[in-house]
């Protein structure tokens, strides 16, 4: 995938335009995750800018809790939750999810509340 | 006939003492429930990705259903149910494309006539504000209430129309009715950590924490929620100390506590923080 092709595919998938970000910082100050990501929703979206692919690699894309803090903080309008969401998509169209039914344990599984299943498979698996 | 009721998978099993207090106390003020004759999973999550009509079918097919039974009303109360049968309910409505593929795929004739409705909307609206604080005494009088509503009730706030997106306050409007104290609670809107409860033990503890430290801060002697995923969260990731000084229930169950009825009816027997402190107070 060029640079060109990959901002093209996030531009498609999450109908949001990444080169209206101005890197304020808002949407990483306000994320849920920010304290275990190892990449700020504000330097994803500057990675997603010069089209660089590494941000296709980065752990924070998975982090995400789509609790929509950024989208509503944005100063830009930018829906930031469905730019991760497209990379994120972009790697389960490829088969590479991160969350493995058989990596949970049984007696986790029997407490846990059946909608956090059904939300975390179709977030993090493929 | 009741109002049409969507419960959703969760409150059928692992919640379902938000269904039973729910139901129990709309019906000691004279609002009944109908459950759906037939329904599926609400699919949780709405598809983020651009024209991913799929993620929304499971939503359609429900609201097209429930637009059948004639009411124009759909009640729900699990917050993720909400938040998705809304957010489609919304798509369908203004959303030319959306309209007619799930038109095309279901074979349904549903144009997002539906008014989805949260029990909150309803004891403000059908039951009011006024009626609901006379017919309580002053069981919770003097009571803090933190009223958590996590992520998924008012994001995006044009979809979701529930009052402002980080600041909405229908709960705290709510929760003086019953004749309690609603804090300034700075963790209203945050997110506990959702379905990353799967994934990321690490940040799930790392958000509950900070919820009970804002709650505990601003003096709450119980914190309220709409969601079973908020709960068992709050109720798993919970430091033992914060859980027993300030137990995490659901709006209707101290609605229940506030209208008399009985606690099994409310399933607050067994619960893992324990709310018999409250219910002293109370």
């Amino acid at each position: 995938m060029t640079r060109v092709e990959m901002t093209l595919q996030v531009k498609e998938i999450s109908g949001q335009n990444p080169f209206l970000c101005m890197q304020c910082g808002l949407c990483s100050a306000g994320c849920t995750g920010r304290g275990i990501m190892d990449m700020l929703p504000r330097q994803v979206m500057r990675l997603i800018q010069f089209g660089n692919a590494q941000v296709l690699d980065n752990r924070s894309i998975w982090m995400c809790t789509t609790c929509l803090t950024c989208t509503a903080r944005c100063p830009r309008g930018i829906d930031i939750a469905r730019v991760m969401e497209a990379l994120r998509t972009i790697n389960l169209r490829r088969g590479d999810g991160v969350l493995a039914p058989e990596d949970l344990a049984a007696e986790f599984l029997a407490e846990i509340p059946q909608m956090a299943l059904t939300s975390a498979f179709r977030k993090l698996s493929a | 006939m009741g109002i049409p009721y969507f419960p959703g998978c969760t409150l059928h099993v692992k919640a379902k003492e938000l269904d039973d207090s729910t139901r129990a106390a709309l019906a000691a003020l004279g609002v009944e429930l109908a459950e759906l004759p037939e329904w599926t999973c609400c699919g949780t999550v709405f598809p983020l990705a651009q024209n991913n009509y799929m993620g929304m079918v499971a939503s359609a097919r429900i609201l097209s259903n429930a637009a059948k039974q004639g009411d124009g009303r759909l009640v729900t109360v699990c917050s993720f149910c909400y938040h998705v049968l809304k957010r489609v309910n919304f798509a369908i409505k203004n959303n030319d494309e959306a309209r007619t593929k799930l038109k095309e795929y279901l074979e349904e004739d549903y144009d997002g006539g539906l008014s989805l409705l949260h029990p909150l909307e309803l004891l403000r609206d059908e039951v009011g504000f006024d009626a609901l604080r006379n017919r309580v005494g002053e069981r919770l009088k003097g009571v803090k209430v933190a009223c958590y509503y996590g992520c998924m009730l008012s994001r995006p706030a044009r979809e979701m129309d529930f009052g402002a997106p980080e600041n909405p306050t229908i709960m705290e409007e709510f929760v003086e009715a019953l004749g309690a104290e609603p804090v300034d609670f700075p963790g209203k809107t945050k997110c506990c950590g959702s379905y990353q409860v799967l994934n990321e033990h690490e940040l799930v503890a790392g958000r509950v924490k900070d919820i009970f430290k804002a709650a505990s801060l601003c003096g709450s002697q119980v914190i309220i929620t709409s969601c079973p995923l908020c709960r068992f969260n709050l109720d798993t990731f919970g430091e033992a100390e914060n859980r027993s000084k300030i137990p995490v229930l659901y709006f209707t169950q101290l609605l229940g506590i506030a209208l008399e009825i009985p606690i099994d009816r409310l399933g607050l027997a067994g619960q893992d923080g324990d709310p018999k402190p409250l219910l002293r107070e109370a």
